[in-house]
């Protein structure tokens, strides 16, 4: 029997870069496949063509055998294919039926009709969803689950999903999961692109392996492994940084907050009770859901968010009310979660943007201008140093790939960030090598005796290298844990606000 | 980088000639040979050493308006009221020359008109930076409304305080010949005023991308976030940024006044700001490109002028105004162009490389 849908030979290449070649696999009814690979090994640009979003240069796509043509979304849906994006397509001010029907109904709208079938299929799937709220007042988890009903209310029998556990805690997406088998099993098929291995193994039943635009694996889940699939992805082997402990080094108060809290008027708070401190050479991570007072923390920390009470020391001085730049000469590096916004001047050169922390620094200066032959031989250092694939020091920022770009974000911070280093997720939709240059960069400063607040969704990263954890929740600490004291259940529950007031160290 | 280069060269080519020949066939439309008239202004500007030194005399205050339109661009600001400053360093210009005229030496008035012309302009600048900066009014409306403003103190001036000795005209009395600008070319009107703004672009291209202070500006134009993150203070450079651009204004009030004019007169250049703008924007606010894209409107209005006065037919006057514009958009969208060739052999070079 022909497979429910094939692409054979797709290849697409944009401006500067070849997305797909020749790129050939199928999935069957009832299936769950994955496609699994780094960052940037054209996963979703090969599901794009498949939901009609891109067209592909070459190569054919076959529907149970009869090859068809998908020039639009509109054509992919026609076939019974849906694809639920990274960043969701829903109308904030709509309530769920609104969205769910939207584009789908013609004339004069029966509410009461659509509104009934929207609660049966979230019901039949156990989702539970409130169809009258709007969405923009749901939950991350809860709109996800309205893109998914959307795509079920229009009858759809090939699901793609684009990294749909980035934004989800454990416990949300075990329930997807469970999801996901009960849709296949009523002969429906699931494509699932991730780069974790861990869901891989948990849902797929089949994977294919994308690296570099091409096919580097197309295996049966219950006849591999995890180190093969990452293998595959890498291909070589990674080795785990993991943090070597030694313990009982007298250490002093790098960094303390006390009693801060950032709160705007007629708003919920975004920061409340803060406490902590961090020692020098400890690492300290703060766990939670994004979007749960992180950034503003970190901005809070850096100067660029003004607190609206407490206190912030930075060896033992008072930098409360110091500004951004007294900051960063005093020592305060960090890596912002969006380096595209933040982080980087993309248009300007490797070099430039080196200089971009401490533009205010007499050492780049010579005369009257900037000393380019010192900046220059620094950010040569740091392209060797931090093994940045890049041609040289003119080469412009916006060129490198995203894992390059984040090392030399990396490297200027380190340099600056003499005392402390404030890193907002600096792993994010990163590849695992490059991941792994990371922690391996960050494991070594804080040996230097640098303190290191690391911020992250992604729980192993925690765990692999923080000495104690802060799970932040709504703006506030659900508790400060040495390491040895979490597992991955407590620490998802903490994460979606269930506290456990007993165990806490404070 | 060559293929760049080479780009650029053929794009700009094809926009200038297509925009002529646009210009060509309207006046085509009006029964006149447009080779004729292009043939004949084109042989007078190049045969008469005169007319050439028209070309760059009108590029001069160009150069200087297009810079300060370029200036606050590459801090993703926008200074409309380029003419407004011009206006200032022209009052300011006029006044001090009729001041010190026939009391210092040549050199010595001129440095200190040059100096003052430039600190009026920038006064002015400022003054919409830090309303920008510190109240967050649009720079855009309030750069724009300025020059109403200074066009209105300079119209009241011209009847008043400044009003020539015979009090006839709203205008000043000339300044004499040792508060000229020194020819360039005798013969011709061109004075070294030209030069000064030549280096006065070179000036700005060094201070932008060899110096601090215009590495600072370029990053707040580039990423206002990530300049905040990195502890540079946007609202400073608003107001420096906008007190060159003023400054940079400014200046094309001393070159016309104390090099062409030698007066101040009502309605005096009124179109040299937003020509400024257009040219900037045609040089992509590059500071070289600036040089080059005003000699090319001078020459566009010399020839403009030439045509006009062409014995045997009668072209109208606005021809100049057609050719700019049409080769103004010509050029600019010869940029999308480049793009598309730049993207196009990147591709293929990529296709190619994938085959093997």
């Amino acid at each position: 029997m022909a497979p429910f849908f094939e692409l054979r030979g797709v290849t697409k290449c944009f401006a500067r870069v070849i997305a797909n070649k020749d790129v050939s696999f199928s999935i069957n009814r009832g299936e769950v496949l994955a496609l699994l690979g780094e960052n940037g090994a054209g996963k979703s640009t090969v599901m794009k063509i498949l939901y009609g979003l891109y067209r592909a240069d070459s190569g054919q796509i076959f529907m149970d055998g009869k090859e068809q043509h998908i020039h639009s979304p509109k054509d992919a849906m026609t076939l019974g294919v849906s694809m639920i994006q990274q960043h969701f397509a829903l109308v904030p001010a709509h309530t769920v039926t609104e969205n769910i029907i939207l584009g789908n109904v013609r004339g004069k709208i029966d509410y009461a009709a659509c509104r009934n079938e929207v609660l049966r299929l979230s019901r039949q799937y156990g989702f539970d969803l409130p169809a009258d709220e709007k969405v923009g007042s749901l939950a991350v988890g809860v709109q996800q689950k309205v893109e998914i009903v959307k795509a079920l209310y229009l009858k759809t029998s090939l699901l793609i999903m684009d990294e749909p556990t980035a934004v989800l805690t454990p416990q949300e997406s075990g329930k997807l999961m469970a999801f996901v088998k009960e849709f296949t099993r009523g002969g429906n098929s699931v494509i699932f692109i991730t780069h974790k291995l861990k869901e891989v193994m948990a849902v797929a039943d089949r994977i294919v392996v994308m690296r570099n635009g091409a096919v580097a694996g197309d295996i049966r889940a219950d006849e591999t492994d995890e180190l093969e699939l990452s293998r595959l992805m890498i291909g070589k082997e990674i080795v785990k940084a993991e943090r070597s402990r030694e313990a009982g080094e007298s250490r002093g108060v790098r960094l303390e907050l006390s009693d801060v809290a950032v709160r705007h008027k007629n708003q919920a708070p975004l920061l409340r009770d803060i406490n902590f401190e961090i020692a020098r050479g400890e690492i300290f991570g703060i766990a939670g859901v994004s979007g749960n007072g992180q950034e503003e923390l970190c901005g809070v920390i850096c100067g660029a968010l003004p607190v609206t009470q407490g206190a912030i020391r930075l060896n033992g001085e008072d930098i409360t009310h110091k500004s951004v730049r007294e900051r960063i000469s005093l020592g305060i590096g960090y890596v912002p979660v969006d380096r595209y916004r933040d982080g980087m001047v993309m248009d300007m050169t490797l070099a430039e943007n080196m200089m971009l922390k401490t533009s205010y620094h007499p050492k780049w200066r010579k005369g009257l201008f900037i000393n380019e032959k010192l900046l220059n031989a620094e950010t040569e250092a740091a392209i060797r140093d931090f093994s940045i694939k890049a041609p040289g020091p003119d080469t412009p920022a916006g060129e490198l790939s995203g894992g390059n770009q984040q090392k030399v974000v990396l490297a200027r911070e380190v340099a600056c960030g003499t005392q402390l280093m404030i890193m907002d997720q600096p792993t994010r939709g990163l590849d695992l090598g490059a991941v792994n240059n990371i922690h391996t960069s960050i494991l070594a400063e804080s040996k230097k005796g640098k303190s290191i607040l690391l911020v992250s969704t992604e729980l192993s990263e925690i765990f692999a290298l923080c000495d104690r954890i802060a799970v932040i929740y709504k703006g506030a600490f659900m508790g400060i844990y040495p390491r040895e004291k979490l597992t991955t259940e407590k620490i998802g529950l903490l994460m979606a606000g269930y506290s456990d007031t007993k165990e806490a160290e404070q | 980088m060559n293929a760049k280069l080479r780009d650029m060269v053929i794009s700009n080519l094809i926009a200038i000639l297509t925009g002529l020949a646009l210009s060509g066939l309207m006046l085509l439309l009006l029964n006149i040979n447009p080779l004729e008239a292009f043939g004949y202004s084109l042989k007078t500007m190049f045969s008469d050493p005169y007319t050439l030194g028209e070309v760059f005399l009108k590029a001069t205050p160009l150069i200087f308006t297009a810079l300060a339109f370029a200036f606050t661009y590459k801090a993703n600001l926008f200074n409309i009221g380029a003419q407004g400053q011009f206006y200032m360093g022209a009052i300011v210009a006029v006044s001090v020359s009729l001041r010190l005229d026939g009391k210092v030496p040549t050199a010595v008035l001129l440095l200190t008109v040059m100096v003052c012309t430039a600190a009026a302009g920038g006064l002015i600048g400022a003054l919409i930076g830090y309303l920008k900066a510190r109240h967050g009014a649009n720079e855009f409306l309030v750069s724009m409304m300025s020059t109403y403003v200074v066009l209105a103190l300079m119209n009241y001036l011209l009847r008043t305080f400044l009003k020539e000795g015979k009090g006839e005209y709203p205008q000043t009395d000339p300044l004499t010949k040792a508060a000229w600008l020194p020819t360039l070319l005798p013969g011709t009107r061109l004075h070294i005023g030209f030069l000064l703004a030549v280096l006065t672009a070179v000036a700005v291209w060094i201070l932008l991308f060899k110096t601090p202070l215009g590495y600072r500006i370029r990053v707040v134009g580039s990423n206002a976030a990530a300049a905040r993150l990195a502890g540079i203070r946007a609202e400073t450079v608003c107001v420096v940024a906008f007190l060159i651009s003023g400054a940079l204004a400014g200046l094309a009030g001393f070159t016309e006044v104390n090099g062409v004019q030698h007066m101040l007169i009502q309605d005096f250049n009124p179109g040299i700001g937003a020509a400024g703008l257009g040219i900037a924007i045609l040089a992509n606010a590059h500071p070289i490109g600036v040089i080059f894209a005003s000699i090319l409107f001078g020459m566009l209005n010399v020839m403009g002028n030439l045509m006009g006065r062409m014995p045997g037919v009668s072209i109208p006057s606005s021809i100049t105004d057609l050719m700019q514009g049409f080769v103004m958009i010509f050029v600019i969208a010869s940029y999308f162009l480049r793009d598309h060739w730049q993207n196009r052999r990147e591709k293929r070079s990529l296709q190619r490389g994938a085959a093997v």
